[in-house]
């Protein structure tokens, strides 16, 4: 697992997203639907009440509690030994993992273009909000990382990572998953953005994921022409990853099959995620970001 | 419609057609596609192959369009005609008239052109056959050209290609037309294939289909049936302007001086002046300008009288060479518009003169223009070699005066007393006074001469075979005869002149000059230089190495060998001109053949045939055809139904 640090020269982050873009994306925050502990005493309420200015409640002190939280005026008027509770703020962890294979550079538009785009948008939320971000890409087991980041200057950083970043090679969503699930700490949220058309399945990979500290949300994109094949004639199909060969004939028959076949596929993941707590969303190469970012992440309440 | 070779197609689809089916299959060319991965396509591929394994053939434009497309072919070749007429198949006779009056040119190029066209829109039109047709029928062929003469061009035959061949290679002719022989000989191959032949081509029989202007000499003695015949008329004008006969001739007198009389007829009804131009070797000599009149027929049952004229020319020419007449000006049919004559030197004759001594005979020969005159004793004459004389023939005539030769060599002889032996003639005794009692005072030999006084006091009784010619005779015997045996001309006298008062006659001189005149020309006519069209030329005593070169009057050569018994003959005198003949170590002959036939040169089409007992008129269609071969409509919606295959593909039309 390598890990990139900024350079000097970093790309811009308008490359990515455009600033009438980013001044949308100031006005949202990244949600959890666990309300989860942070690391640092963070802008977010925590279910744990501990250090914090927002009083919550008093109760009975018992030997062992800290002497520090006695509220003394009560001890004053009454001679009994209670407690301030408060609630604890905490930050929030944001997990993305951006799928970087070969079959992530196809697609017209680009599902490339789509993914980073979208991370990039989920990160400048995150990183605007002082949330902790954590942007890992991966194929073939993760590429590259960017560990908690914090704060607007890690913008230029995210950005670089992400530009800097082609897509090729193969996948292994399962290495990926395990080696990412064992470098995350904390609480907070996993965003994984791929086409999920793993060979060798995602089923394994997604339940490394699945934890009691995250919320799992699963972005699938698609390109439009995997979504509606535009083939015509007898092909020779070739896997951008491996290599593998499909000889076809395109057929609307066989175009019928591929599509229901899809449908399928897409329906079953979407399933595994329903089951175990997480968020699917599928999303095609050729729509905008900027609506799947404002509109549809918000309504599946991932941001608000 | 009909199917020629249904099998051939079905052998052909059971080939073809799975083969664009594997080939559609194994189709070796695909697209490269990169795509972000195979894992759907090969599930969809997967559900596809199980679910219905015939979907990749369904609704696929392509193959359809290629199925179609060779299925169109695959018909063509099964070969369907639109019969236009049904039953088995036929035979037919193709008869082409090819006679000179077929070489006229008021259809375009000329009748024998069209005559052909016709035939050969006949055979195309004829159903063919196959060796893998389920049944045979066929309509089967042959082809005869006639003129005098009737020639199979082609046997029956299905084949049209060489039907067609046979119908092309038939060549003009300028002979007489005469259709007897032609039907004769189609009858005989019809019935000869009729009886090795039990299908159904034999069953009929064969139908005749005359391609002719109708002008045949010998409708009258032609049997046919009504329907038997099919009579394609050809031809449409009958102006015509011919030479129909043409005779030159030397004065005895005067052998310098030739006289040429040309026949002009007239065939149209208006009467026409044309020039007639006469030529020596191709110099032109003289032009005569002559009025014909226009042909004279009443009604249709009076006979047909062509307008005629006679031009004579006198012309003065010592030499050997061609005379040509030619009518100038054109008209539709040229081969009669030229005439050709032979004009040999003037001949002088050199006479052997074998007497034991007859002064009156050889004062009276020697009053006679002769070349030479040579007495000779009755020893000297039986003591030449008559190989020698036969081969050299230093003479033209021998004179026997009362002398029995040993051998008689070939050559003209006049003979006075005994007859000699071997020519049939027996003299078994003598007579006495006799008195001339009846002659022949028109035969040439005894012009101007008297016979009246002529008393003998001793003759020899001649017995005379019965194709001997009488020209006197006495009470019991002939006096005179001629006779010919074995290629030597006999005048006999059958008495000794001397025994006689003949000598005392003026008629005597006059008898002698008659006679040498006229065995003159019998030696010169043994080989006739005018001939008739088709009249084979004949050349008699060729040596047996040597081979003659025949020069056709179109410049063509041919060589002809000789046949065993030395004779060249060359019979394909099938054009009219002139013809020579070159023998090695020989002069060079010359032959003129003229058409100068005055039914032929009459070329007015007929519509109607009268044979004997059946008149069969034209056709009034032009050639019908039998079937209408539809395998060019079929691939021409192949090569359509290629094209839209083609252009669908280009297209990438969705499918």
């Amino acid at each position: 697992m390598a890990t990139a640090r900024p350079t000097t020269s970093a790309r811009r982050l308008t490359e990515l997203l455009d600033p009438k873009f980013m001044a949308r994306l100031d006005s949202l925050d990244v949600l959890s639907r666990k309300i989860l502990q942070g690391k640092l005493q963070g802008e977010r309420r925590s279910k744990r009440r501990g250090q914090s200015v927002e009083f919550a409640d008093h109760r009975p002190y018992v030997a062992g509690d800290d002497l520090r939280f006695v509220d003394w005026n009560i001890y004053g008027r009454l001679e009994q030994l209670f407690l301030k509770l408060f609630l604890e703020e905490q930050d929030l962890t944001v997990h993305v993992l951006l799928d970087t294979s070969a079959s992530m550079g196809t697609g017209d538009p680009s599902k490339e273009r789509f993914t980073k785009k979208l991370a990039a948008a989920l990160g400048y939320i995150s990183l605007v909000n002082n949330n902790r971000l954590t942007l890992s890409l991966f194929g073939d087991g993760l590429r590259s990382q960017l560990p908690n980041l914090r704060g607007r200057n890690y913008l230029p950083h995210m950005a670089e990572l992400l530009l800097g970043t082609a897509c090729d090679g193969f996948s292994d969503f399962e290495k990926a998953c395990h080696e990412a699930a064992a470098g995350r700490l904390g609480t907070g949220v996993t965003v994984v953005v791929s086409d999920f058309l793993f060979k060798q399945g995602y089923e394994s990979g997604l339940r490394r994921l699945i934890g009691e500290k995250y919320d799992l949300y699963v972005v699938q994109v698609l390109s439009p022409q995997e979504i509606t094949p535009d083939l015509a004639g007898d092909l020779k199909l070739l896997d951008v990853e491996d290599g593998d060969a499909a000889e076809i004939t395109a057929t609307s028959a066989l175009i019928q099959y591929y599509k229901r076949n899809l449908a399928a596929y897409c329906s079953e993941l979407r399933d595994f995620c329903t089951r175990r707590g997480a968020v699917c969303v599928r999303a095609s190469s050729g729509d905008s970001v900027e609506s799947l970012v404002l509109n549809y992440l918000r309504r599946i309440r991932l941001l608000r | 419609m009909e199917w020629l070779t249904p099998l051939m197609g079905l052998y052909a689809a059971a080939a073809a057609v799975p083969l664009l089916l594997v080939l559609y299959f194994l189709k070796l060319k695909r697209r490269e596609t990169a795509v972000s991965s195979t894992l759907l396509w090969k599930r969809a591929v997967r559900d596809l192959q199980v679910n219905a394994p015939f979907q990749r053939l369904r609704r696929n434009l392509l193959l359809l369009l290629q199925l179609l497309a060779l299925t169109a072919m695959l018909l063509a070749l099964a070969g369907p005609v639109l019969a236009l007429r049904r039953g088995p198949g036929r035979r037919y006779v193709l008869l082409i008239d090819r006679s000179a009056s077929m070489n006229a040119i008021d259809v375009e190029p000329s009748r024998l052109a069209e005559a052909r066209k016709q035939a050969k829109v006949f055979v195309e039109s004829m159903r063919s056959g196959s060796l893998v047709s389920l049944h045979d029928q066929a309509d089967y062929a042959m082809v005869i050209a006639f003129d005098g003469r009737a020639k199979v061009m082609c046997n029956f035959t299905a084949d049209k290609p060489q039907l067609l061949a046979a119908i092309d290679a038939i060549e003009t002719g300028h002979g007489a037309s005469r259709l007897g022989e032609a039907v004769t000989v189609a009858r005989a191959f019809a019935q000869g294939r009729s009886g090795e032949n039990n299908g159904a081509a034999g069953e009929t029989g064969a139908r005749l289909v005359l391609f002719s202007d109708g002008r045949i000499e010998d409708l009258d003695s032609i049997l046919i049936d009504s329907d038997e015949l099919v009579f394609h008329h050809i031809g449409e004008t009958g102006e015509n302007v011919a030479i129909t006969a043409m005779d030159a001739r030397r004065s005895y007198e005067q052998p310098e001086q030739v006289e040429v009389f040309v026949s002009l007829a007239n065939y149209g009804s208006d009467s026409v002046t044309r020039d007639v131009q006469l030529g020596v070797n191709g110099d032109v000599r003289a032009v005569r300008s002559a009025t014909i009149p226009g042909c004279q027929q009443a009604s249709d049952a009076s006979p047909f009288r062509p307008g005629k004229v006679a031009v004579s020319f006198s012309l003065s020419y010592g030499g050997a060479g061609v005379l040509d007449v030619r009518k100038v000006g054109d008209d539709v049919l040229t081969c009669d518009d030229s005439a050709w004559a032979v004009l040999e030197p003037p001949r002088r004759l050199s006479v052997l003169l074998v007497t034991p001594g007859n002064p009156v005979l050889e004062s009276a020969l020697r009053a006679c223009p002769l070349a030479r005159l040579d007495p000779c004793t009755p020893a000297g004459f039986d003591a030449m070699d008559p190989a020698a004389f036969a081969l050299e023939r230093p003479y033209d005539l021998i004179v026997l005066d009362n002398h029995v030769p040993a051998h008689l060599p070939r050559c003209q002889y006049l003979v006075f007393g005994a007859p000699p032996g071997g020519i049939d003639v027996n003299a078994p005794r003598e007579i006495e006074k006799q008195i001339v009692v009846d002659w022949r005072a028109q035969h040439p030999v005894l012009q101007y001469v008297n016979l009246t006084n002529l008393f003998t006091a001793r003759a020899h009784r001649l017995e005379l075979p019965r194709d001997a010619d009488v020209l006197a005779e006495f009470n019991e015997s002939p006096a005179i005869a001629f006779l010919r045996r074995d290629g030597r001309d006999c005048l006999l006298v059958g008495f000794d002149v001397m025994q006689s008062n003949w000598p005392f006659e003026p008629g005597f001189v006059l008898f002698c000059y008659n006679a040498l005149n006229f065995l003159g020309t019998q030696l010169g006519g043994a080989e006739p230089h005018e001939l008739e069209v088709n009249q084979p030329i004949r050349i008699a005593e060729v040596p047996a190495e040597s081979v003659a070169t025949i020069t056709r009057p179109d410049g063509s050569d041919v060589a002809v060998e000789p046949d065993a018994d030395g004779t060249v003959r060359f019979p394909a005198t099938q054009h009219v001109g002139v013809y020579a003949a070159d023998i090695p170590g020989r002069p060079r002959r010359v032959f003129a053949v003229n058409l100068a036939d005055e039914k032929e040169s009459r070329i007015e089409p007929q519509r109607e045939m009268h044979f004997s007992g059946t008149t069969v008129a034209a056709a009034t269609q032009t050639v019908q055809r039998a079937n209408v071969p539809l395998w060019p409509v079929l691939v021409l919606v192949a090569l359509l139904l290629a094209c839209v295959e083609w252009l669908v593909y280009n297209q990438r039309v969705r499918i």
